[in-house]
């Protein structure tokens, strides 16, 4: 009896989100591995010719979409490695006895709200022409020149502006973590005569260790998926050099009308990624302490 | 007892979301009815706006086009259009960025517009089965001569205007009739350089870079379609084609004497040419409308890119208007009705004219007053020096996604222009695969 | 000595964020300044404060029907996420067995797919229950709501899933005991407890659905409808921008979200600071 409840309930709490949930992402995405087997224009009226395996064998002799999977790997790892540093040392900050605390709050948030074509303008103009003309004020011609037309410095500069965008933005989650640690232990370790960074490191940051966990989840899949700052900002220039895959992938299906084709692509990058950030919850997992 | 309440709680979640779903159960009746007024809970508060049921469908048109420019303008002319029929006519808003991706999705889902725009060429001839035959429009008679987009024997597109693109030129800086083959373009490139100036400028965006000036050889071929087809093909090379090794001769010298378009945007671009600081840009008329917020105090022209000596310039159709064949026939038939009226009615014509700032392409409309650049392009067109746009026949989306990169590795690097050549034609032969 | 510190330590941190803050910056002033001003030096001041391009950028927004839209989408969004996540994030935490796994996995993987590859799909199968169900799916805020909570979804069951854990187990069951049952036991008890968290996913969730531009410009079409991101996609013209109105109508875009995370960031800090001390 007491069992059937309890099934009962756990029914009613998951199936309304997980029957929204089917509807809009996991039926188009399995529609959308139906498609990675056609060849087609993405058209419904025109011709569609299936092809098996074609597609997925194709990828592997694509140079142009592996070594946007080689840029997009080393964009990640550098990005995510910047952004979880910064952002925790952001919500650190403003979770601090400092008097500035809520003001920094709430400026160092702000970057996340500029998108699209205005974010590429601005920092456009800054990595070209103020950059240009820093180098020309103080002589330093090699760090400021124009960084956007050298390939190595094209993707540092993404580096910087992702790190710009995201770091505030991963710093709310963060914050959450901070604030959920209990006072008392916090204290407690103080009157054992932790210092600072004893307390820190021994005492905090095991027990934010969900947020790490989800932090990194989401920087992982937020830079594996970057879009909108490499279309504005590089466009994938110069020359190929800061293309991504999710920007190959959808030049691929919207500009090159391959819809077969890029969504095979797509899929191989699912399957890439999911294991990659599967393995690094998989990990993290572990080292979370259960209260 | 405690269980009531909850699922109270829960049946009024589902009922919120219900409610949030189901709020308008007549919008779905065919093709098109969607953009009908929506009474759903969500927008109740707008009542005011929700208008009495919604006519029938052939009393009722969506335009979905890619000229933000006229965006304002089009409206005014669908509720004038409205005024004198009493047919509806919505136009839908759209970025012109992702404009194509949006019809494409909407098309293919049955949510297409009854009317939209498409640039004849690759884009029009991917969607010809989306496209009415239009054939029997009886205006097509006035219609500018092999400017109507005819798809397999039928007339599916009617032309906005036309538009021309080459070098527009400070007439006080670069004299008219001093630039006419290699040698004059590179003298006024050192002479500009010399004077502070740069003398010619192309920027940043992939059209701009790239697509356009790299139009200029394929027009200039005997048969430019055909050259497509055997570059795709990989039966020819640009590397053997002497037009574009003169175009590759032209591109070492900006990449010598001008400053690096990769570090221009389109606004520096015409920024520059509106000060002074430019003497010339490769743009087309569109780009008047930039300096409207500057005192330009000198003359401006354009002229031809002097390419083996070519003095004609780019003039083609970019844009024309279809009528979606899956709407429903009243629909089609509605849509016929509004093209027309936009092309031989009085109202029609101001609009086109003095509104959309068009340049005429049928022959019972006048234009009062063009622009200086727009000016230019009529001039060329009357005259019969114009060459066309075959770059709007190359494989989709190759600009963007291979002749930019391509470009771009030649302005950071010393790549020659015979390898430029090389680069660029494995780019046809990718594209088009 | 410290008091020194201290202050050189806070006239750092203020002197990085306003270097942080510089792009917002050129944002606001270029909303003030004309073509021609704003080519001749996009770091200056604009010449005069004129409200001109907010007025006309109000105007081609048809900005309060558009921010109505956009309260409506986001407010109602973001109520079914959190109350329909932390419901179903809770249960998978409790009843930790194969099938919670399982359906968590699938939450969490699919947070990795690109937008870009599955909204073809998307919208044939709104398409598609538009046809045969007759529930309109598109070109509806309902519709564009329940997108929302099915996008929305994942995000926010993995970070009630991540903080439920950290929540002692030892309160509930003594509710159990005391002759709660589930429901009562997450409404009363666990849902109230869950409150930092829940202002964490309304902060992110608000982010992205107030900014959200490419699923709107999919699902309305319909001029009244539109989000406020949807109508300022007016000033970006096939090659002109309109830098001037665009900046304006960002600037308009951001103020409510600025507000918003600034009154729910108070709720956190005290939320915990109540929440605490029970532990």
């Amino acid at each position: 009896m007491r069992k059937r409840k309890d099934k009962a309930w756990y029914v009613l709490f998951v199936i309304p989100l997980l029957f929204v949930f089917t509807t809009v992402v996991i039926v188009p995405f399995v529609i959308g591995i139906g498609y990675s087997f056609i060849s087609w224009d993405g058209m419904p009226l025109n011709p569609k010719t299936f092809v098996g395996f074609d597609n997925y064998i194709r990828i592997f002799s694509d140079k142009r979409f592996l070594s946007s999977v080689t840029h997009t790997l080393l964009f990640t790892v550098i990005s995510v490695l910047i952004i979880n540093v910064i952002g925790l040392g952001f919500a650190l900050v403003v979770t601090s006895r400092l008097r500035i605390r809520n003001a920094v709050r709430t400026m160092l948030f702000m970057p996340y709200l500029i998108g699209g074509l205005i974010l590429g303008y601005i920092w456009k103009f800054i990595f070209t022409d103020l950059f240009k003309m820093i180098g020309e004020i103080t002589g330093i011609n090699n760090i400021f020149f124009s960084w956007l037309l050298n390939p190595r410095y094209a993707l540092v500069a993404m580096i910087v502006v992702t790190t710009w965008q995201m770091a505030g933005y991963i710093m709310i989650i963060y914050i959450n973590g901070i604030q959920s640690i209990p006072e008392d232990v916090v204290e407690a370790a103080k009157v054992d005569g932790a210092g600072f960074w004893r307390t820190l490191l021994h005492v905090k940051f095991p027990l934010i260790m969900p947020s790490f966990t989800i932090c990194l989840f989401m920087t992982l899949s937020n830079c594996f998926k970057i879009f909108d700052v490499n279309v504005s900002l590089t466009g994938g220039g110069p020359n190929n050099s800061t293309e991504m895959m999710a920007m190959n992938i959808y030049n691929e299906i919207f500009s090159l009308n391959r819809y077969g084709y890029g969504q095979a692509k797509a899929i191989v990058f699912f399957i890439a990624v999911a294991t990659i950030t599967l393995i690094q919850v998989a990990i993290t997992k572990k080292r979370e302490v259960e209260m | 007892m405690k269980t009531k309440k909850i699922i109270t709680i829960l049946l009024s979640l589902v009922l919120v979301m219900a409610f949030a779903l189901t709020g308008c159960k007549g919008g779905d009746k065919g093709t098109n009815n969607d953009n009908q007024p929506t009474k759903s809970a969500d927008t109740s508060d707008k009542k005011d706006d929700v208008k009495e049921e919604a006519p029938k469908a052939a009393e009722k048109i969506v335009i979905f086009q890619s000229k933000v420019e006229i965006t304002d303008q089009l409206e005014a002319a669908a509720k004038a259009y409205t005024e004198e029929t009493g047919v509806e006519v919505e136009v839908w808003g759209t970025t012109g960025d992702d404009y194509l991706q949006q019809l494409k999705i909407r098309l293919g889902n049955n949510q297409g517009p009854t009317v939209f725009s498409l640039a004849p060429g690759a884009e029009s001839e991917e969607l010809k089965a989306y496209l009415a035959d239009l054939s029997d429009l009886t205006f097509l008679g006035n219609v500018a001569e092999n400017m109507e987009d005819e798809i397999d024997g039928k007339v599916v597109g009617i032309p906005y205007t036309m538009e021309g693109f080459g070098v527009v030129y400070n007439k006080s800086l670069v004299p008219e009739g001093s630039v006419t083959d290699y040698d004059t373009f590179v003298k006024m490139l050192k002479d500009q350089k010399a004077a502070g100036i740069n003398g010619f400028s192309l920027s940043q965006e992939s059209y701009f870079l790239i697509g356009h000036i790299l139009n200029t050889p394929f027009a200039l071929q005997d048969d430019p379609y055909d050259y497509i087809d055997k570059l795709v093909a990989g039966e020819v090379s640009m590397v053997d084609t002497p037009e574009f090794v003169e175009f590759a001769k032209f591109m070492e010298a900006i990449r010598e004497y001008t400053v690096n378009p990769l570090e221009v945007t389109y606004d520096k671009e015409t920024g520059d040419f509106a000060t002074g600081k430019s003497a010339s840009i490769h743009q087309g008329n569109w780009a008047y409308g930039m300096f409207s917020d500057y005192d330009v105090d000198f003359e401006m022209g354009m002229m031809a890119l002097p390419l083996l000596g070519n003095n004609k310039l780019a003039v083609a159709v970019p844009t024309c208007w279809y009528v979606n064949s899956q709407a429903t026939a009243e629909e089609i038939a509605a849509g016929k009705d509004f093209i027309t009226w936009l092309y031989t009615s009085e109202t029609g014509e101001r609009f086109m004219m003095e509104e959309f700032g068009f340049i005429p392409v049928v022959s019972n409309m006048e234009s009062p007053q063009l622009d200086p650049l727009s000016q230019s392009v009529s001039e060329y067109a009357a005259d019969g020096n114009t060459i066309g746009w075959p770059n709007s026949h190359w494989p989709a989306g190759i600009v963007d996604v291979y002749l930019k990169p391509v470009t771009e590795e030649f302005f950071t690097t010393d790549l020659s222009g015979t390898d430029f050549l090389v680069k660029l034609t494995e780019a046809f032969v990718q594209a088009g695969q | 000595m410290k008091k020194i510190t201290r202050f050189i330590i806070q006239v750092i941190i203020i002197g990085f964020c306003l270097l942080h803050l510089f792009p917002i910056y050129i944002v606001f002033v270029n909303s003030f300044k004309d073509r021609q001003e704003l080519y001749s030096n996009m770091m200056a001041p604009p010449s005069e404060f004129t409200l001109e391009y907010y007025k006309l950028a109000m105007e081609k927004m048809n900005f309060f029907r558009a921010f109505g839209n956009s309260i409506i989408v986001t407010v109602a969004s973001i109520a079914i996420i959190v109350l329909l996540a932390s419901m179903t994030a809770w249960m998978l935490v409790r009843n930790n067995n194969r099938l919670s796994k399982l359906i968590f996995f699938v939450f969490v993987a699919t947070m990795i797919i690109p937008f870009q590859t599955i909204m073809m799909p998307l919208m044939q199968v709104m398409g598609w229950i538009r046809d045969t169900l007759h529930i309109p799916m598109l070109n509806t805020l309902g519709g564009l709501i329940y997108m929302n909570v099915g996008f929305g979804a994942s995000m926010a069951v993995f970070l009630y899933h991540g903080f439920i854990k950290s929540i002692p187990i030892s309160l509930e069951e003594a509710a159990t005991i005391d002759g709660c049952n589930k429901g009562r036991v997450f409404f009363s008890i666990v849902f109230p407890m869950l409150k930092p968290t829940t202002v964490t996913v309304m902060i992110l969730d608000v982010i992205w659905i107030w900014n959200d531009y490419l699923l709107p410009s999919l699902t309305l079409s319909d001029k009244a409808l539109r989000t406020i991101p949807l109508s300022t996609a007016f000033f970006f013209g096939q090659f002109t921008i309109e830098w001037n109105l665009a900046m304006a109508g960002l600037t308009l875009t951001i103020i409510p979200v600025i507000i918003f995370y600034v009154a729910a960031q108070k709720h956190i800090v005290k939320g915990v600071a109540a929440g605490a001390v029970k532990m």
